[in-house]
This record gives structure tokens, sequence and C-alpha cells, in this order.
């Protein structure tokens, strides 16, 4: 043998050559024979008999003697013939695969710093490039570079070639591409990976375009077989994990059919592991057609030094005291079949403690082979079944003894289901016994010695190395127990990381995972993510994780070449360590065993196997010509890109078809939105401007959803807060009124006043929107008030929000107000086009500021105002200067505002002083900004539009109003038109003119109240009003100019509107009012339809609303409102105390928040006490409602709720100014809201009054709603006497309630209101049937409460 | 439906495809990165890859994603005017985007 060895050696070399030689050269050696005789015997088998009959070998000594022997002269013809011959010999190949002559000169091996030249492979390496080789090589030492170096060389000797490397397994595969891309560098747009997932389409067309394929078996044998695969061009065929290739396996088959086509192709196989038994290995030999063994063993001395330091370990674990009763148990259950297989006299030839199911296995197959002769044939089923139990049961107690309890528990489970062995064993008592036992040691934990060993391992194996950077496998032959031991792990804290790998199948209780997860998991392994693997025998091959320290195999009864692929997971790069736990007893014993049978094997493939091994002869592929030189060449190579990332990168630089269409312009444009790598930067925000969310946005075609309306809520709720703690002040409160009041009145508008609907498209969409919410439901018109707030600043919102929440169990009513505001602003814008209307949405709006400011000024600046005003309006007298100068002052400040306002649009609503303010303009802008009509800054046209109607009206208004005042109730109007003249003022210069005019009316009512505690009375009642201060407000906003009648309009608006009436007394209104008042009626038109509006949607509001409609027309509009505002007693009885909706709202848990808002707004702006201030403040807003109102209520409502105090002043001055301004039928009107509203009044009177008197008990407000009440009933009596209630209750309140002094006041007022009654009384007949209409339906609100 | 005012279904068609396709790759790379949770989506997500339109559905889309864009474009201009601009930036467009998207 020794002999031989170096023959063979260099035999392959010889084969080609002699191929060559035989071939070309003519005689030549005599050599040849002789070596052709000697080499004979080496190629016996030889599978090519043309070959070897050509052969008839040369050793590779001849060879290299040949070659020395021929010169070189001799060469050259040689290389000649060579060639030619070369081209018959590939006839298959070189037609389609043409040699580069360059490139064959030299032969590239791969000097990277990072892996050092190693003998053996380059020896290795050097072999395979020129013979089918076959390479076992210990694990980690490098297999896939010694592939990489052939198939490289390959790839550079044949430009058309085709290359593939197969792997048994998609992970493998995709380490494989890896590795070989990380030697070499393939590049990567030649290689690709084909596996089962890529569809077999796409693979035909791979197999075109690419050249270096990395593919599994499977998907080989199946592409050759389908002819996809390109088998003409194929030069280089490695198969990794050649042990595999016995029977059938892909990878025989593949080399089966190539070898049919037939073509010349190199076969590398690569293996640790070849095989355990010499039968095996010259399978493998056979099928790949190997010609050469290239062997090393860890010992080789070329070798050693790469291979670390494994340590082996076996470990014996006792098998435990449970396992070892339930083996005993299970003997039991064993020996009787034993016994009877004996009986029957098969051999059994061993002690039957120690067989294994391998064992019983043989010995059935003998038996069927070879019956035993004396056996009656009936017997035979017998002894299949003995045979068979015994199987089964040494299965159970081989897993027992390996695995633990549990997985033989579970296979007995599992068997005894169902099959022969459940009818065999069914009745069995010992099985029985056996499985309760495992049973119940399985319920008490029943650790398995092995893994409570494996524990131990493990943690002190991550004590002396880092869980970081360590690594863990720990291999078991089943799943049940890879289960086991991650139940175990998953207890040991927090440095043990661990998860599963197994394989695909899933069975029927355990999953499996795909390939897809496999790699996933492996990738985590590798990263760090899991420092520790279960894995089945999946993990066995070819896995390369460097960090791989310590292999446990849980169960040692594994064959010696899986041993071997176990412990070669490590000791790649650092030493390694391999446990084994091996049961004592037969699992031990069954290692041992393997493991010598393991080493008997490696003695045969010593010395390249040519002893024990027949090779098979392998096509040279390089023709002789070429001597390619060895080349060390240091490649650098580009980083590897896995193939997905690589695919996203793709799509990632694909440049858009598009952008050649675009200028460049527009390609900035998209560049700075979609192409930059900050994308994040230039991403459009959906929060960028929440203010805009508090309004519903302008539309074009699509209508908003309800989702919108419900962002809008809730954003408007979001801002609340920011509203509460802005502004306290009431001026948001009432603002939020007034801007329902012009959302009301832009309905109304819309729906009435053709004018406005021409005006304002956008303001008639939203408004019809709106009335139709609010037409529909209260939800509808909280919506539109939600929306309102929204758009109101966050501090007006907040305060309304409170109001809101007041209004909450009225609900509608908070929100009611702010959205009123909002809507009023985009009345006026809407109305811009149409100077009048526009002027007096103008007024409106500006009356909205004047209320904010007025009860602002009221309550802090009245003392600076009223001393302007003093001086404007000495009438008035000095006792209200005081208020009206703190009016004044705050008009001015607001009115400073409402410029900046003006100027800045949008920043100026937030930049107001006072929040509300800003709101307010903020909402206006936007509305304006809605309807269009506001181009640069709404604010400034409206209120240039206010001035100018304020001017207009609150001069001519302000004056008479003043005079009312003057006289005593009027004070309230006054003060409401000369806070709305303020605002005027504010917003111009020329406006400050009536300003001071308002502010002196404001002042007079501020001296009213200044002169008795009164103020904070009327404020107080105002505040009770609040909710009535809404449309108060609202009013006021319309009186201002035509505030007042505006306002009262509303709420006649609001009856009309819910009641068929509603609408004809506006019309009546408006056509009486048409000529001056034409703007007021349209004003008040939308104020009362803002009213009603604000009515809905606030309790108060609603109350109002019934008790208009109540008035108007409708008993069942009232009734519900009644009935609504009964099932809120306190609301209602709060909005019969007049300015019935802040009482309401006050009375309500809601109010209770108002309560507390207005007080502290009461309290930072009065002395007067809590609920006083409260009151005051709802009183406030209700009194400037209520002048406001008054004026137009004068016409109609002010003797409602404002009406009972305010109303008749307001009345008295509105009736006159109305009877100066406008005609019988706006008198009429407003007598008719009056009446209604006295009504109202009176109705809610009966109930609130009581509330309020339990409220206001104490205080002056008690007595000033005992006035409103009296008054109310004197409303219900007589209109003109609820006027005169009115004015007794203005100057009760004025009086604290002492109606003496308000007598003093009244018979001023009443003088000046009965002179403008007389005026107007003329109109009142018919609002008095009207209000006889209306008295009744008071009776009927009365009869609900 | 004219098809004059509507946008080309062949660019929608593409859009959608671009979209479909960007999906299911980003699928694919969170199902490597958690791989045991995308082992069960596996099967579908692979077969839905690329999921595709019928003729009426693209018509569809495309009247939808017009008076999408429209209705944005014509509300931002509302916001642009009011501001006195002629140009609509994505100031206007932001403050009109949440009320636009909750719309449709």
């Amino acid at each position: 043998m020794g002999s031989r060895v170096p023959i063979e050696t260099i035999e392959e070399d010889g084969e080609f050559d002699w191929e060559a030689a035989v071939k070309e050269i003519d005689l030549a050696c005599l050599k040849t024979t002789n070596a052709s005789s000697s080499s004979s015997s080496h190629f016996t088998p030889l599978a090519n008999p043309p070959i070897t009959a050509n052969l008839t070998k040369p050793p590779a000594k001849r060879q290299s003697t040949l070659d020395k022997f021929i010169g070189r002269t001799e060469h050259k013809p040689e290389n000649h013939q060579v060639v030619s011959e070369c081209g018959v010999n590939d006839n298959d190949n070189s037609p389609l695969v043409g040699i580069d002559p360059e490139a064959a000169k030299t032969w590239i091996y791969p000097v990277n710093g990072s892996v050092p030249l190693r003998d053996y492979q380059f020896a290795i390496a050097k072999t395979a490039l020129f013979s089918n080789t076959l390479v076992a090589l210990p694990t980690g030492l490098g297999k896939t570079l010694i592939a990489a170096v052939v198939m490289y060389n390959y790839f550079r000797w044949f430009p058309q070639g085709k290359i593939v490397f197969a792997a048994p397994s998609r992970p493998l595969v995709m380490q494989q591409i890896e590795a070989c891309h990380n030697i070499v560098g393939i590049p990567q747009e030649w290689t690709i990976d084909l596996t089962g997932q890529t569809c077999p389409s796409k693979r035909a067309f791979l197999w075109k375009s690419k050249r270096v394929f990395f593919v599994t078996p499977q998907v080989l044998e199946k592409d050759i077989q389908s002819g996809t695969c390109l088998t003409n061009y194929l030069v280089c065929l490695v198969i990794d994990e050649a042990h595999r290739a016995l029977g059938n396996y892909s990878y025989c088959v593949v080399v089966r059919e190539l070898m049919a086509v037939p073509i010349q192709l190199r076969i590398l196989a690569l293996t640790a592991t070849p095989g355990s038994k010499t039968q095996a290995i010259q399978g493998i030999i056979d099928n790949l057609q190997i010609s050469t063994l290239e062997y090393r063993n860890e010992s080789d001395h070329d070798v050693c030094p790469y291979v670390h330091d494994r340590k082996l370990e076996v470990i014996e674990v006792p098998l435990g005291q449970d396992a070892d009763d339930v083996s005993k148990r299970l003997f039991h259950v064993i020996r009787p079949y034993a016994v009877r297989l004996k009986n029957f006299g098969v051999n059994l030839n061993r002690d039957i403690q120690t067989l294994s199911p391998h064992e019983v296995l043989m010995a059935r197959d003998k038996f069927r082979q070879a019956p035993l002769p004396g056996l009656p044939h009936v017997n035979h089923g017998d002894v299949e079944s003995c045979f068979a139990a015994l199987i089964t049961l040494y299965h159970i107690r081989k897993l027992l003894s390996s695995h633990g309890i549990r997985p033989a528990y579970e296979m007995l489970e599992e068997k005894l289901k169902e099959g022969p062995f459940a009818r065999l064993m069914s009745k069995n008592e010992d099985i029985r016994m056996t499985k309760l036992l495992m049973q119940q040691r399985l319920s008490h934990g029943a650790p398995s010695p092995k893994l409570s060993k494996m524990l131990e391992i493990l943690v002190d194996h991550f004590k002396v190395k880092d869980p970081k950077t360590s690594r863990v496998i720990i291999f078991s032959n089943f799943r049940g127990s890879v289960r086991d031991i991650m139940n175990a792990l998953s207890n040991i804290g927090d440095m043990v990381k661990a998860t599963e790998f197994i394989g695909q199948s899933s069975g029927k209780t355990l999953k499996g995972q795909s390939q897809k997860i496999q790699q996933a998991v492996l990738e985590k392994f590798r990263a760090g993510g899991f420092n520790v693997i279960v894995a089945t025998s999946i993990g066995e091959e070819g896995l390369d994780i460097m960090e791989v320290d310590l292999v446990i195999c849980f169960d040692a009864n594994v064959s010696p070449l899986r041993m071997i692929q176990r412990m070669g997971r490590t000791g790649r790069k650092n030493n390694g360590r391999v446990v084994v736990l091996a049961c004592e007893g037969s699992e031990k014993n069954s290692y041992m065993r393997k493991q010598a049978s393991g080493r008997a094997i490696k003695k045969h493939m010593r010395n390249g196997g040519t002893n024990s091994f027949n090779f098979h002869p392998s096509p040279r592929m390089i023709p002789h010509v070429y001597k390619p030189e060895v080349q060390h060449v240091e490649f650098s190579i580009k980083q590897f890109v896995p193939r997905g990332k690589k695919l996203q990168e793709e799509y990632a630089t694909e440049t858009p078809a598009f952008q050649k269409k675009l200028t460049p312009a527009e390609t900035h444009m998209l560049a700075k939105y979609y192409n930059n790598p900050d994308e994040e930067k230039l991403r459009v925000s959906l929060i960028a401007f929440p203010h805009f969310q508090t309004l519903p946005s302008k539309v074009h075609k699509v209508m908003h959803s309800r989702q919108t309306g419900m962002l809008i809520d809730a954003m408007q709720h979001l801002q609340e807060p920011t509203f509460s703690e802005q502004s306290k002040s009431f001026f948001t409160e009432f603002r939020a009124p007034l801007g329902e009041r012009e959302e009301l009145d832009t309905g109304l508008r819309v729906t009435n006043d053709p004018k406005d609907l021409h005006s304002v498209r956008d303001l008639e969409v939203n408004t019809s929107q709106r009335k139709a919410k609010q037409v529909e439901s209260p939800t509808s018109t909280l919506e539109t008030t939600e929306k309102d707030y929204e758009e109101s600043s966050p501090t007006h919102r907040y305060l309304f929000s409170s109001e809101c929440a007041s209004v909450d169990t009225l609900g509608n009513v908070f929100v009611m107000p702010v959205p009123l505001l909002f809507f009023p602003n985009v009345l006026e814008s809407d109305n811009t086009p149409l100077p009048k209307t526009e002027k007096q949405h103008s007024c409106r709006n500006t009356s909205h500021i004047d209320l904010v400011p007025v009860d602002t000024s009221e309550k802090h600046r009245q003392d600076n105002i009223s001393c302007k005003l003093k001086e404007r309006f000495s009438p008035d007298g000095a006792s209200e200067t005081l208020e009206t100068h703190s009016l004044v002052k705050r008009n001015s400040t607001r009115v400073g505002e409402d410029d900046v306002a003006n100027s800045v649009g949008e920043i100026v609503l937030s930049s107001d002083e006072d929040d509300c303010e800003g709101l307010e303009l903020s909402p206006r802008l936007t509305n304006f900004i809605k309807s269009g009509v506001v181009p640069e800054s709404p604010v400034y046209d409206q209120g240039e539009a206010n001035r100018e109607e304020d001017l207009e009206f609150p001069q001519l208004s302000s004056p008479m109003r003043f005079s009312n005042e003057l006289a005593g109730e009027s004070s309230f109007p006054e003060r409401k038109v000369q806070h709305k003249c303020n605002d005027y003022n504010i917003v111009s210069t020329t406006t400050e003119l009536r300003t001071p005019q308002k502010e002196v009316g404001l002042a007079n009512g501020t001296e009213c109240l200044a002169v008795s505690p009164i103020p904070e009375d009327w404020r107080t009642p105002l505040a009770n009003l609040t909710n009535t201060n809404s449309s108060a407000r609202k009013d006021w906003r319309v009186s201002s100019g035509e505030k007042l009648e505006t306002l009262r309009q509303p709420r006649k608006l609001k009856r009309l509107r819910r009641l068929g009436d509603c609408s004809s007394a506006v019309k009546e209104n408006n056509p009486g009012i048409t000529e001056a008042d034409h703007i007021r009626s349209r004003s008040r038109g939308k104020k009362h339809i803002r009213g009603k509006k604000k009515m809905i949607m606030d309790d108060d509001v609603q109350v109002f609303i019934d008790e208009e409609a109540e008035v108007s027309s409708g008993a069942e509009m009232s009734a519900d409102e009644n009935e609504d505002v009964t099932g809120d007693s306190f609301e209602d009885s709060f909005i019969d105390d007049g300015t019935m909706p802040t009482a309401n709202t006050q009375a309500e848990s809601g109010k209770v928040d108002m309560m507390a808002v207005y007080r502290r707004s009461l309290l930072s702006q009065s002395p007067l006490p809590a609920r006083f201030r409260d009151l005051a403040a709802s009183s406030l807003s209700p009194y400037s409602a209520g002048p406001l109102t008054r004026i137009n209520e004068s016409r109609s409502d002010s003797d409602k709720s404002l009406s009972s105090l305010r109303t008749p002043k307001t009345t008295n001055s509105e009736s006159n100014q109305d009877a100066m301004m406008i005609g019988n039928l706006s008198v009429v009107q407003i007598s008719s809201d009056s009446r209604k509203r006295k009504f109202s009044l009176c109705n809610s009177a009966n109930a609130p009054v009581i509330n309020l008197e339990s409220k206001f008990a104490a205080h002056a407000q008690a007595t000033e709603k005992e006035s409103h009440e009296g008054v109310r009933s004197n409303a219900g009596a007589l209109e003109y006497n609820d006027d005169d209630d009115d004015d007794a209750f203005f100057a009760t309140l004025d009086f604290d309630a002492m109606e003496a002094q308000a007598t003093l006041l009244l018979s001023k007022q009443r003088s000046e209101a009965k002179e403008k009654e007389d005026a107007t009384v003329i109109p009142n007949p018919g609002m008095q049937r009207s209000d006889g209409m209306e008295k009744d339906a008071p009776s009927f609100d009365l009869g609900l409460w | 439906m004219d098809g004059n005012n509507t946008f080309d279904s062949d660019l929608i068609h593409a859009i959608f495809k671009h979209i479909w396709a960007r999906r299911f790759r980003e699928r694919e790379r969170s199902d490597a990165i958690d791989a045991t949770e995308a082992e069960i989506a596996l099967g579908t997500t692979k077969k839905n890859r690329l999921a595709s339109a019928n003729a009426n559905a693209l018509k569809l889309s495309c009247e939808l994603l017009k008076s999408f864009v429209s209705e944005a474009v014509q509300r931002a201009a509302i916001i642009a005017e009011a501001e006195g601009m002629d140009k609509i930036e994505a100031t206007h467009l932001e403050r009109i985007l949440p009320q636009l998207l909750l719309d449709f």
C-alpha cells in the first residue's frame, strides 16, 4: 500500500496527462505500459470505459517523468495536439464553454490578511482543481475556502461556464454564498442563490443570466430534469455535506443526470464526516464520481496547528430515582413479552434489560426473513405483535433514559391512543400503572437529572464566559426534549437568551420553523440576540458560527458521524468544549460503542483511502496545454450584500421615470418633500395648526364628515383649558354667545335675507349646515358650537368650555355661544360684500367684541371708563362714570387688541390682551377667510364696518340709549351699547366718539350699579342671564348700532324658527325696520337666528327659545323646551330668572363651573361675592345682552330675560331708538319679543325664580329675581308692565332688589321708556297680540312648569 | 367621471403597484427581523403580494383621488387666498389637512 500511495496521489494528474499523452503523443514512453499496468488496479471500477481503455494509466510519476523527458520542443507540438484533442475530448463542452487562455495560465489562490495560507488548504485546492475530489476535512478547518478557490478559478477559466454550489439546506446555502464571496469575491452580479423559494420560471431566467449558483440539491435536481439548468455550460459542481450523497438523495440524482448527458465537469465534494462505514464512503465515491479523496485528521501535522482545542467531556448522569422507578415498571411490562418471544424460540441474544429498540428491530427483521422453523404459522401473528410491543416499549425506555420522563410519557400516551400497541396494551395493568406513575412524577415536576445537569453546566459556562460573546448550542434528538429544555432555560435568568432551532415539518404538537425563521434565528444568534440555541439535528451540519464555544449534546445516542458534526459546531475560532450528557447504563454504553466504530473508519481514509476505496476517473477540464501556475492574490472584496437588501437597494436607487418629465422647479419641489433623506423634516404636519382644527375649514365640494366634526369637537375640548386659564373673563363667554348669535344670524340671513345669501355663498353653506344641524337636533347644534369653539382661541374655549360644561346638562348652551361668535364673524365677512349686511355684521362683530369688553369693562374698567363716560355723558352721572370708565378702559384695551388683531389677523387673536377677544378675532378671521371676504384682515374690515355702523347706530342709538339708560334701566343697554361703541372705538378712532357714548351709556349703567350694590346685582342677574347673555350679547352686538335690535331680533328669529311665526315675526320686524333697520333687522334676524341657535344649543338658550317659541306660537315647541327646561329645573329656574341661561347654567352642574369662572372673573373684577360675581358676570353678559335685547326687545325681548331689568331700560331706550330708528314694525316685533321674553321670563321666573331665589336669596339677586318674577308676572299680565317690571327689576337689581330704588330709576326709565314705549306702544298692540299669544305660551310653559 | 378630468388610470395603477411592492418588501423585511411572528403570516402575505385592481376599482380610485386632490387644493387655496397669497404653500395645506383627511 505504501508504495501505491504516492503513485495514486499523483495519479489524477497522470490520468489526464495520460489521456492527452496517450491520444496525442505517439508512442512515447515505455513507462506508460508499466504505469498502465500498475494503475489499472486502481482504476478497476472505472466508470468510463473509453477512458479506461485509453488510459492504461500512467501514474503521475510517469507524467512528471514524461514532462521531464520530453523536451520543450516536444512540448509545443504536444500542446497543439492537446488543444485539438481537447477540442475533440471536450466536444460537449468546448463549443459552449470556451477557455480563457490567458486566465488558464494561472490559478489563483487568495491571500487575505484575515485568512493566512494554510498548507493543507492549498494542497487540497490544488488537487481539487484538476480532479474530482472528495474533501474530508474536520469541521471548522475551512472546507469552504477550498470550494471557493476552485469555484473562483473555474469562474476565471471558463468565462461562459456556470458553477454550481449545492448545499443541503437553505441556511447553509445562504451561509455559503456569503462565505464564498468573502473569500474570493466573485462579483455578486454573477452569483445567485436558488432555492425552492425561487419560482421555477424565475429560476430558468436566472440560470441563463447568472454564472455562479448556490442551490439546494433538490432545486438542482428539478432544474436539471426540467432542462432549465443549462447543463452544457456547467463546469464545476461543488457538493457540500457530501456524506448525504447516498441512495437516491438529490446529490446522487444530479450527478447521475449530469454524467448521463454526458458532460465533463469538475466535482468537488466536501464533508467533515464521509461516513462511519467503509461501504458508505465507497458509496459516496461512486455516487459522486470521485477520483481523489483528500482526508485530513485533526492529528495530521499540517492540520493540527489550526485545530482549536476541543475538550470533549462525557458526563455520566444518573438516571434519577423517578426515571429509575418508571424504568423498572416498564421493564415489568416488557418482560412478559420478551419471555413470550423467547418461548417462541426467537433468539434475543442479550439480556433483556439492555436490549435496544434497534436490536429488537433487527431480531424482527431476522424473524421475518427466516421464520422460526418449529413455529406454527398461526403463531406468527403473536410473534409479530410481541415484537411490535417490544419495539415500542424499548423505544419508550430509551426515551426515558436519554430524555427524561416527559418525552417518554408523551410517547406512551400517544401510542396508547391508537394503533396495535394500544389494542395490545389496553388491558395491561402494568402499563397503566407505569403511565400513572409517570404522570405522578411529572406532576411533581420530575426534574430530569440531565436537565438539571445541563442547566448547571450552562450556568457555570456563563459564569466564566461573557454571556454576550459566548454562544452555546444544545443538541437534542427530539423536539419534545427541545421544548423541555427551552422551558427549563426560561427559568434560569437573563443571561441565557435561548431560542429553538428546529426543522420545518410540523408535528401534531410542535410546530416547525420555516426556513425563513431558521435563518432569522441564526441571524440573531450570530448577532447576539440569542446566546443559546436548542437545536435538533438540523443544527448539526454546516452552521458556521465562530463564537460557539460550548456544545452540549443532550443525548449521546447518536451516530459518531453526527457526533462529529455536533462537535464541529464549536472550536472554530477559539477553544471549544463539548459536553455529552449520557445516562449511565445503556446510553453511555452505546455511545462508547459508536465512538469506537467511528474511530475505526478513520483508518480507512488515511492516505487518500487508496487502499480501501475504488475511485473513478475524472476529466482534467483544463487542457494539458495549460499548466496553470499558482498566483497568490489578495482580493479586495466588496462588502457582501445579502440578496434581500440588494433588491431593496435596487428599488431605492431607481430613479423614477417621471422625473424626466418634470421641470427643474418641479423636481426641486418634489425633492423638497419626498426625496429628501430627512424626509421627516419636511413632512406635512397634521398638528401644525391646532387652532385651525377648532373651526371647520371651508370646503370646496366635499362636505365635512362626522369624523371631522368629532375632531373639531375634540380639538375644542382640548383647547378649552387654555381658554379657561387665559380668559377668566366673561368676555369669552359673551363673545361666544355673540358668535353663536352671529352664526344664527347668518343662518337666518341666509334663509331669510336674500341679501345675506347673495353676499356669502360660503357662509350660506356654513349657515345652512349649521342651521340644518341646529334644526335637526341639539347634538348637531352642539357640533356646530363645538366647531365654533374650536375656532375661537383657547382662552375663549376655556370659558366657553366651562360654560359648555355648565351647560352640559344643557350641553348645547355652552357650545352655542362660541360658534355664534365665530359665525357672526363669518356673517360679517360674508356680509362685507353687501355694505348693509356687512355693516350689520360688522356691527355685530364689533358688538361682540364690545360685549366682551363691556363685560370686562363693567367689571374691571368701569371706573376708568366711567370717568370718560362721565365727561362725555354727564347725564348718566358720576355713579355710572366709574363703571363706564372701567368699561372704556377695557374697551380701549380691547379695541387696541382688536386693532392689533385686525392688523395682525390671526396673530391678533392670540396677541390680544384678552384671549377671548383674540379668539373672537381669530374666529372672525377664520370666518372671513372662509368666506373669502377677509383678504387682508377681517378684523379691520369688520372693525371698520362696525365702526361705521357703530358710529351710525351707536352714535344714534347710543345717545338715545344713553338717554334712556341715563333715565335708569337703559343703563344696561347703554352699557352694552357703550361697550360696543367702545369696542368700535377701539377698532377705529372714529369709533372713539361712539365708544365714549357707549361708554357713557355703560357708565350710566355702571353708575346705576355703582349707585347701589346693584352693580353687583346687575352683574349677578346678568350672570344669571349669561345664557340669556349669549342672546343678550348677541343683542348687544346688534345693539351697538343696531345691536339691540339685532339681539331682539335674534330672539324673534329664534322664536320664528322654532315656530313658523318666528319667521313671519322676523319678517315683519325686518320690513318694519327695513329702511333704517334693514340692517338691524337683518342683524336681528341673524341675531335672532343665532339666539335661537344658541337657545337650542344651550338649554338656557333652548329655554329662551322655548319661551320665544311659546310666545310666538308653538306651544309644543315651548312645551318641549319647557320640558327640557324642567328637566333641568335649575336651568329652568335660572332661565326664568330672566337672564335664565346663565342662571340655568349656574344652577346646573356645569353651571357650577361657570359660576366658578364667573366668580373668579367677578372677584378679580369686582368685590362682589362669588355668587354675585358669578351672577354679575352672567348678569353682565345678560345685561349687555339685555340692553341689546332691550333695544331690540323694547321692540321685543327686552321684556324677557334682559327684559325684566334690562329690557325695560333697553327697551325704553331701544324703543325710543327704535321708534326713532325703526318703524312700528320693529317696535311691534320688539314688543312681541319682549312680551315673549317676558312671558318666558315669567314662566321661567316661576320655577327659576325659586332657584335663583334659593341661590341668591341671601343676595340682592334674589330680590332681583323676585322682582324679575314679579316683573315677569307683570309682564305676563302686561307687556308694558313687563317693561315696567323690567325696569323694576333693573331698579331692584340696581338697588339690591330694593324696588324703591328701582322705582326711582324706573320712574326715570319709565318716563323715558314710556316715552319711547309710547312711541313703541303703537306697534306694541300688534306685539301685544303676539304677546297675548306669547302669554298663552308662557302660560303653557307655566303649566308645563 | 369624464375621462378628461380624472387621473390617468395607468398612472394610478402604477402608483398602486409601486406601493404594493414596497409594502411587500417592508413586510418581508420585518418578517426577517422577527421571524416567529412572520411565520404565521408568511403564507398569506406572499400570496397577497402583488394585489391587483380591476378596471372599475381603478376607475373609482382615480375618481376618489381626483376629488381628494382637488378638494385639498381648493381648500388650501381658500386659506392662501385669505392670506392674500396667490401661491399655495405647505402651511396652507397643513391647515386644512386634518379635516380633509377625516372628510375622506
